[in-house]
């Protein structure tokens, strides 16, 4: 874990196309080595990092929730083409709105080869809680800390090397909007999915009782379901009563992404008549 | 633990019995742990230089939510836009639509002299042509004024302080402040206005700023507006005040769009959507200087060229079907004008005419080709006046079809409180996926604009 | 001129026929299945009713079946004979029981009432008065699919806003230790637990008093006439019917004001706080909600701003601002960072305070000043 890019400079490389453009949005990436995920609060630059890293032009407006649909583009890096999937912006994993639960089943469902959460440098504390709740599903994972020219104008200074070594995964600094260390998150993306840059995930220690319940059932998820990467969290949201987390071990097979959003759809429609029929 | 106590029933129950026994709040204990580790990692990782206080937002906010300031602001700052736009616009219209006639002009010509029979030439150039024309002249200079400068108050952070200002307004009329979001969206196109909505939580309230969308003017009707405002608002003003009359006037309409979200909101709230409201939590994100390439960009490519094609592709079929219309006669007059006759004693209960009409049946996929639709009709299929200054189009509404103060003041509101176009309905059918809700949708505002229209000019009629 | 009013007459004409008789939409299909819905929805009812006996350890007989739903002796006797022959109840000398797939399908429908009148109050703000009503209509068009979800999305709620238990999927239910007010000692204090929605009358005389679940009463006088109650603001007096149909208990639910904080809509602007808890009125999305953008026991929060109409105001927390209404920072308990008796170390494992420690901090607190 304390093998962090930055100390290996690489900067003479500027042959490297990052920024080449691959394909448009949607379908239209047919062939992928890798798929990356970009997860973040809302607001925090994340479609930036993603028309930077892709060339596509998404576009990025000043208010909560501009995103609100998954885009989708992608990028080549040293040879390897990367898909990268833009996920809504939230807070949180933890609660149900339509956003939330299109990111976390993405997350879960769609097994991205690496996640980069992007968090905003001037209110890192609000942003680290959704870093740490993307750290109970996956190790695999690069915190790209966004907007640090505007800390700096704010007087804040972020150690980001503390920070990788809190999370016990790599912490790029950047400013989306001038390219600035874009380069280097792929590059340590990259180094992520390959195993070169080792992940050891900070997990936030639950209270006394949780663990408890947490501890019982883990040998049981393990004993059904062996090999499951994130027993610890399916039990964490078996507790939550997630209901697709429920349907989804019953069923015994985990619904495809594309399935469990139509449904999010599906249902939100319902509930909109239902409702207006009242 | 052997494998029969772990079939997929036994840890369901196993995890209910669980969380029952745990004490508080689940949730309340994972969020509360895991902020705590955020805050003990973000205080390690962040030096605040305390010389450098944070306080310019604060002190930019504390005027644009102020008291006093905050709502004469806002009002103040969408004036300006208007009024800019209508400053900016006038020349290159002037221009665009006389480089464009003279070519459909010369054109003419040029088919005429290769002999090609009358009716092609008439088709391809006074109809399809000449609704592009129209169009093109008519929207792209507002929409390139007016696009970017939105984009600047939007890439700033501005929209999330409308919505902090307006919340307490909507709250009462039993909706949700974030649909001063989606309204300010619906500026640009409603559809989009619709698809911004996704950032309200509770579907009830969702689906009132769905519903009432529509009557936030999008830039398909901006062009009508400014040229109404242009022509028989501003005339009564001496040249130097001429554009700021027209921009008042605009602004005028748009309160009163707002006013009748506010009222449509209400009325759903009280009827088919009842409930109080839901729980509003809105970040006010810090103020970003904005990139002047990207907002060039995003206001000129996607936006502006989208918006466009969009016209220019309802505008070629709908040309042609005007020039059918306008040229294929039985009994002596043309189909045009026996559609606007029959729809003639509508027209004149609500203060407008028969060809009025016609023309937002014809706009109901696109509103942008309503004036080009009006221009078309008046004119008829033989007129060859080229009409690029408002003045000239003054001569022709007024003198020569009769209208007054009257059919300009209700067309403003019959233009904004009118039924969705085409796209809008397919959108809140895409978001609703309910045909009743689509169906009030774009019933509702017509409905509206009906009796609004109606009242109006039968007090007029009686007062005047 | 002429011409054209025979066509809009003609054109008005053939709307309504339209209207009338189109198939899937038209009037007429609508109301045929407006009926069929109607039969499935006196089943239901009336399994309800007799569920709801059952548990009173009453036996339900077709006339009280007729009397709850509004039925004519021969209708709901047919309705009984219909339940019978699809193995819904059986009859032991004219009181009704329910077959086991009875008491499921009814169960079913209770869990359906109740969640969603959950539902109604914490994510969609309907008013206490109409969620009864509105669930009524709802708890026939639920898939037990549907159910779930909603339970899991509100986080399995054990209660309803009435305060009635939520009968749980298997169909086991909370047991249920409250009496009527009217059966509670004079001079103790008790907790109102549930207040019965039905009927109309007696229930919005209820809620006309401010009394609530959740809230604490003392029973000052209780005759055959009236029954007189203090809530703590002011006195009430009920008939003994109405005071009936409030259900209370010792057990104390946790929604006061909890002792020596101030709520944060009391902070004047620019004044800082510590948060101590969210109240337990402040339930589902709501609560979720606030707990995701950072308001967990121990954040520090500074009233930023107030805007032209005083509701909502901004808050800075976490080096965010957020926008609140004021019934959501009534329902924020914060006290002033300098009241604090201990400071405590917001570490992981003892950052989440459990109320009752909360509470003790709290009144600890107050003594202090009270002795100051």
């Amino acid at each position: 874990m304390s093998q962090m890019p930055s100390s290996q400079s690489d900067r003479n490389c500027t042959s490297c196309s990052v920024h080449a453009h691959l394909a448009q949005m949607g379908v239209s990436i047919g062939h992928y080595d890798y798929l990356v995920a970009l997860a973040g609060n809302p607001n925090t630059g994340k479609s930036s990092v993603f028309n930077a890293l892709t060339g596509l032009k998404q576009h990025v407006g000043n208010w909560t929730g501009k995103t609100v649909t998954r885009a989708e583009g992608g990028y080549q890096l040293q040879g390897k083409n990367y898909k990268l999937v833009d996920l809504p912006g939230t807070y949180s994993l933890l609660s149900a709105s339509q956003d939330e639960e299109i990111a976390r089943n993405f997350l879960l469902f769609g097994r991205p080869d690496c996640t980069i959460v992007v968090v905003d440098a001037t209110a890192l504390e609000r942003n680290l809680n959704l870093v740490l709740q993307v750290l109970e599903i996956t190790e695999k994972v690069v915190v790209c800390v966004n907007l640090m020219d505007e800390a700096g104008r704010k007087g804040l200074e972020v150690d980001t090397r503390a920070l990788s070594r809190d999370l016990g995964v790599p912490a790029i600094p950047t400013v989306a909007r001038t390219k600035e260390g874009l380069h280097e998150l792929a590059r340590t993306a990259a180094g992520v999915i390959s195993g070169e840059i080792e992940t050891k995930a900070k997990r936030a220690q639950p209270p006394h009782e949780v663990q408890k319940a947490l501890d019982e059932l883990i040998p049981m998820i393990d004993a059904f379901a062996p090999g499951l990467p994130n027993a610890r969290w399916v039990a964490f949201r078996l507790l939550d009563g997630d209901h697709k987390v429920r349907q989804a071990l019953l069923s015994g097979e985990l619904a495809t992404i594309e399935a469990a959003q139509t449904t999010t759809d599906e249902r939100f429609s319902r509930a909109i008549s239902i409702h207006g029929s009242q | 633990m052997s494998k029969s106590l772990s079939t997929p029933q036994n840890i369901l129950d196993r995890s209910d019995q669980l969380r029952r026994a745990l004490d508080g709040d689940f949730r309340d204990q994972v969020v509360s742990s895991l902020y705590g580790e955020a805050q003990r990692i973000a205080e390690r990782a962040v030096r605040r230089d305390s010389s450098n206080k944070w306080d310019l937002d604060q002190r930019i906010d504390r005027i644009v939510t102020s008291p006093v300031f905050g709502l004469p602001m806002m009002i103040l700052i969408l004036a300006a836009i208007f009024w800019v736009t209508i400053l900016g616009a006038n020349y290159p219209s002037a221009m665009i639509a006389s480089a464009l006639f003279s070519l459909e002009h010369q054109a003419a010509l040029l088919f005429e002299s290769w002999g090609v029979p009358d009716w092609i030439t008439g088709f391809l150039w006074h109809g399809v042509f000449r609704g592009l024309a129209w169009v093109v002249s008519v929207m792209l200079p507002p929409m390139a004024i007016f696009f970017p400068m939105f984009t600047i108050l939007e890439d700033l952070g501005y929209l999330p302080r409308v919505a902090f200002n307006m919340d307490w307004l909507f709250r009462k009329a039993g909706a949700h402040g974030k649909q001063a979001l989606s309204m300010a969206m619906g500026f640009g196109c409603n559809a989009a206005g619709i698809i911004a909505t996704r950032v309200i939580d509770s579907p009830r309230e969702r689906l009132i700023a769905i519903l009432t969308n529509n009557f936030v003017p999008c830039n398909g009707r901006f062009p009508t507006l400014i040229m109404l405002a242009t022509i028989f608002v501003a005339v009564d003003f001496p040249p130097v005040f001429a554009s700021i009359a027209a921009a008042g006037a605009v602004v005028g309409v748009v309160l009163i769009g707002v006013v009748f979200t506010l009222l449509s909101s209400w009325m759903l709230a009280q009827t088919m959507l009842q409930g109080e409201a839901s729980a509003f939590t809105l970040e006010l994100p810090p103020y970003r200087r904005p990139s002047i390439l990207r907002i060039l960009y995003t206001s000129l490519i996607d936006r502006t060229i989208f918006v466009l094609g969009r016209a220019v592709m309802t505008a070629i079929p709908a040309g042609a079907v005007i020039w059918i219309l306008a040229n294929i006669e039985a009994g002596g007059t043309s189909l045009a004008q026996h559609v606007a006759s029959f729809l003639d004693p509508l027209g004149y209960a609500i203060g407008l005419d028969g060809v009025i009409l016609l023309a937002y049946v014809i706009a109901i996929p696109a509103n942008e080709i309503v004036v080009p639709t009006l221009m078309m009709v008046y004119l008829g299929a033989d007129l060859m006046t080229e009409l690029t200054s408002f003045d000239e189009i003054r001569a022709l509404l007024v003198d020569q079809q009769g209208w007054t103060l009257l059919t300009a003041v209700n067309l403003m509101l019959f233009s904004v409180l009118h039924n969705p176009c085409a796209t809008t309905i397919l959108t809140i059918w895409r978001e609703t996926r309910s045909a009743r809700w689509t169906t009030i949708g774009a019933l509702m505002p017509l409905i509206f604009a009906f009796v609004v229209t109606f009242l109006v000019a039968t007090l007029w009629r009686a007062l005047v | 001129m002429e011409n054209s009013w025979t066509s809009w007459l003609f054109l008005i004409a053939l709307a309504v026929v339209a209207l009338l008789f189109w198939p899937k939409t038209g009037l007429f299909v609508a109301i045929s299945r407006w009926r069929e819905l109607r039969r499935r929805e006196r089943f239901e009812d009336a399994l309800k009713h007799i569920l709801a006996w059952e548990q009173r350890r009453q036996d339900a007989t077709p006339e009280s079946i007729g009397g709850a739903l509004g039925l004519v002796q021969s209708s709901a006797l047919s309705l009984v004979a219909d339940m019978e022959e699809r193995d819904l109840i059986h009859s032991t000398g004219g009181a009704l029981k329910l077959t086991a797939e009875g008491q499921r399908l009814a169960l079913h429908v209770v869990r359906a009432h109740r969640l969603w009148e959950r539902y109604l109050a914490d994510d969609a703000g309907v008013p206490m008065e109409r969620l009864h009503r509105a669930a009524e209509k709802a708890e026939h068009q639920l898939s037990s699919e549907r159910i779930d979800a909603l339970d899991a999305h509100l986080g399995h709620p054990e209660r309803d806003p009435h305060g009635d238990p939520i009968p749980r999927a298997d169909g086991s239910l909370e047991k249920d230790n409250a009496v009527p007010l009217t059966d509670w000692p004079v001079a103790d204090i008790a907790w109102v637990t549930h207040i019965e929605d039905e009927p109309d009358v007696i229930f919005h005389q209820i809620l006309s008093t401010g009394l609530r679940p959740g809230k604490s009463v003392r029973v000052i006088e209780n005759t055959p006439e009236c029954l007189v109650i203090d809530d703590g603001v002011q006195e009430h007096r009920l008939v003994p019917v109405v005071a009936a149909n409030i259900q209370v208990a010792a057990e104390p639910v946790n929604t006061e004001r909890p002792v020596g904080l101030r709520s944060l809509s009391e902070l004047a602007k620019g004044e800082a706080a510590e948060v101590v808890e969210l109240g337990s009125m402040c339930r589902g999305f709501s609560r979720r909600r606030l707990l995701d953008l950072g308001i967990t026991p121990g954040t520090r929060i500074e009233a930023s701003l107030d805007n032209p109409f005083g509701d909502p105001r901004a808050f800075r927390l976490r080096g965010t601002v957020i926008a609140l209404r004021k019934d959501q920072g009534d329902q924020i308990w914060v006290r002033s960072i300098g009241e604090k008796t201990t400071t405590k170390d917001l570490s992981a494992s003892d950052c989440y305070t459990n109320p009752e420690e909360i509470k003790r901090t709290a009144e600890n607190a107050a003594q202090g000043i009270s002795e100051a």
